[in-house]
This record gives structure tokens, sequence and C-alpha cells, in this order.
């Protein structure tokens, strides 16, 4: 699985909370971004972040002047931000959850930022739908796991670790596989009549 | 003030409900961009959108096939459209007040899709910020609150 730090962006622009709206705006026209990060203030201090969304709904929604109105009154502080190691399908998963299309992506410092359309374009969501290769890396998983215990000895930490791979993998399985049990009538009826005339699939 | 048909993006795509998710994300990629209408399919039918949103919130984020899915699985339907003489601040003020980011903007038929990006780049909200107060006072320069003291 791709990771986060393999489709984020890294050209990341940050702003004082304390500049103007218009000054952001004009940055983020300058940059071609849809985004600012707000740098901590200190090792204690969460990150930030302002989006076109907080300008257009928070500034321009009201008419209110960006020459006057401060970053800090429309971010995100604490934003929610992802590690670099994250993999994509949880990342979008998060942003799914939350609600959100972009995080800082953060380890010690910031080293990026991802977002949907990071996920759009640089995933390979399209041609490797995960669930897909499920259960070709749980067999994977399994060989690796039993040479590994073969080797290192039935009661190594080493050989605990590759079941531990095996069993998260089946979880994930066992998830997809409760998920995929809905199906309706039509689908089994044609899949037991597959020539009748309802079930024909056309293409266009 | 500025008006949605003067800073809409005129360039739409549209696709049909039925194609897959992949080919959804194809014609979004090749051409650039974040969202593909769904054209109604007779009069009576509304306007549906899929965007770059829900094809991660979605399909992404499950590891479901786009090639298996289609568009009317994970498409908007109906969605908010706005006429083309709808004012940008409230266009900002509607998308504000409903939590989207995009709509078609149609006026016997589709005329063309508006975005925040749109409103960020295009009206001029940072050099003539206006306040209803002074929208009123403009387009009633008479009226007893309009006066101006020196």
């Amino acid at each position: 699985m791709l990771q986060v730090k393999d489709i984020m962006t890294q050209d990341v622009v940050t702003i004082s909370g304390s500049a103007t709206v218009a000054e952001a705006v004009k940055l983020m026209k300058d940059k071609g971004l849809r985004a600012l990060i707000v740098e901590p203030r200190s090792d204690r201090d969460p990150y930030g972040m302002v989006t076109e969304t907080d300008i257009i709904y928070k500034v321009a929604a009201y008419g209110n002047d960006p020459k006057t109105l401060r970053v800090f009154e429309i971010m995100t502080k604490p934003c929610i931000t992802v590690t670099p190691d994250l993999g994509v399908e949880y990342v979008a998963r998060l942003f799914a959850n939350t609600r959100i299309r972009r995080a800082p992506v953060v380890e010690g410092k910031l080293l990026g930022i991802v977002s949907i359309s990071d996920i759009m374009h640089k995933s390979d969501f399209v041609e490797k739908p995960m669930q897909l290769f499920l259960e070709d890396r749980i067999d994977a998983a399994r060989e690796e796991a039993r040479a590994t215990c073969a080797e290192k000895g039935a009661t190594s930490p080493e050989c605990a670790a590759a079941w531990d791979v095996v069993e998260e993998l089946q979880a994930i399985a066992a998830d997809k596989r409760k998920a995929a049990k809905k199906s309706d009538s039509l689908k089994d009826y044609c899949a037991e009549n597959p020539d009748a005339l309802e079930c024909r699939i056309y293409e266009d | 003030m500025m008006r949605a048909e003067d800073i809409m993006t005129k360039d739409v795509v549209a696709i049909s409900g039925s194609a897959t998710v992949a080919e959804a994300v194809k014609l979004m990629k090749d051409k650039g961009l974040r969202a593909l209408i769904v054209e109604p399919r007779s009069d009576r039918d509304p306007y549906g959108m899929v965007t770059e949103t829900d094809i991660v919130y979605k399909v992404a984020a499950y590891g479901d096939d786009p090639k298996t899915l289609r568009v009317f699985e994970i498409m908007t339907k109906p969605c908010i459209t706005v006429t083309p003489d709808l004012g940008v601040e409230y266009v900002a003020r509607l998308f504000a007040n409903t939590r989207i980011r995009r709509a078609p903007v149609v006026q016997n038929g589709l005329k063309g899709v508006i975005s925040i990006s749109d409103i960020m780049h295009k009206s001029d909200f940072v050099e003539k910020p206006k306040s209803y107060f002074e929208i009123y006072c403009e387009e009633n320069p008479s009226a007893l609150e309009a006066r101006m003291y020196d």
C-alpha cells in the first residue's frame, strides 16, 4: 500500500496567524494553493491551517473586509495531522470519517501536506483497489510467517510478529466480508439465471 | 456586485450516471477537473454531481474497486444549483450555509459550474468587501439610512 509520504505535496507554504486574510488570499493566489499552514508558536502549540473554504465561508459569505480580519480569526487550529507512514487507504478513511479534505504531514516537523487531490491523482486506488489483493496478501504473509518461525524458532519474537501481520490482514478481510454481504434479490436471481432478460448487461 | 455568471467556469464536463467510477476518475484526471455533472435524464429529473470528495470518501477510503462501482452509487443527486444572476456574495453564503463547495449554474440548461475556487480567484471580495447594508444604500441612495454625514 502506498504511504502518505509517497503522495504528499512537499511544497508547503506557511503563514503567521496574525497576518491579515487579504495577505493569505494574495499568498494563495500567487502560489496557486488552496491552503496555508499556520506553524506552532512553541513546542506545545498545535498546527493550524487556513483554507480556501474558511475564507469563502467565513469572509466572502458575509462581506467582511479581508484587509482587517486576521488569519487566527478564521483558521482551524488545532487541525488533524497525519504521519508520513500512514497508508493511503487509511488517510482516505480518516478524511471521510472526519469530513476533512487536507491535513499537514508531521513527524517531528512539518514534512508536507496531503489532500484528497493527492489521493485522487497520485495514489493507485483505481489500479489496485485494496480488497482485490487482500487474499493474496494474507497468503503471502502466512507463508512468510511459517518461514520465519521455522528459521527463528516457534517461540521467537520474530515469529510472533509475523503472525500478527497475518492476523491483522485477516481482520481487514473479515471487515470487508461483513460489508460485502448485503446483496439484493435481483443480483441473486441473476446469479442463478444469467441468461434471463432482466439480467442483460448493456455495454454502451 | 459580481454575479455567478461573471465568475463561473463555463467548461463543464458531464458524465452518465451509469458510467463506472474508474471512467469518472480518468475523465477528471484527463481534464484536470474536481467534479463532473450528471445531466438530468428528463425534464423532471434533477441535476447530479460527482466530485473528487465523493470518490475519495466513498471509494478510496474503503478500498472498493472503482471499475465495478458506478457513478450513480456515489453521486450527489439532486444537487443544489444556482442561477447565473445570483450575486457572488449570496453564492458564498449559500455555500457556507449548506456546507457545499461547488454548484452547477442552471437556467434553461446547464450554463457552467461555480466553485469556491472561482470565488477565491475571480471575485472582488478582497478589493470590494460589501456588507448588506452598504449594498442596500447603494441600491437606495435616497433612503434615510443611506445619508452620509461629512
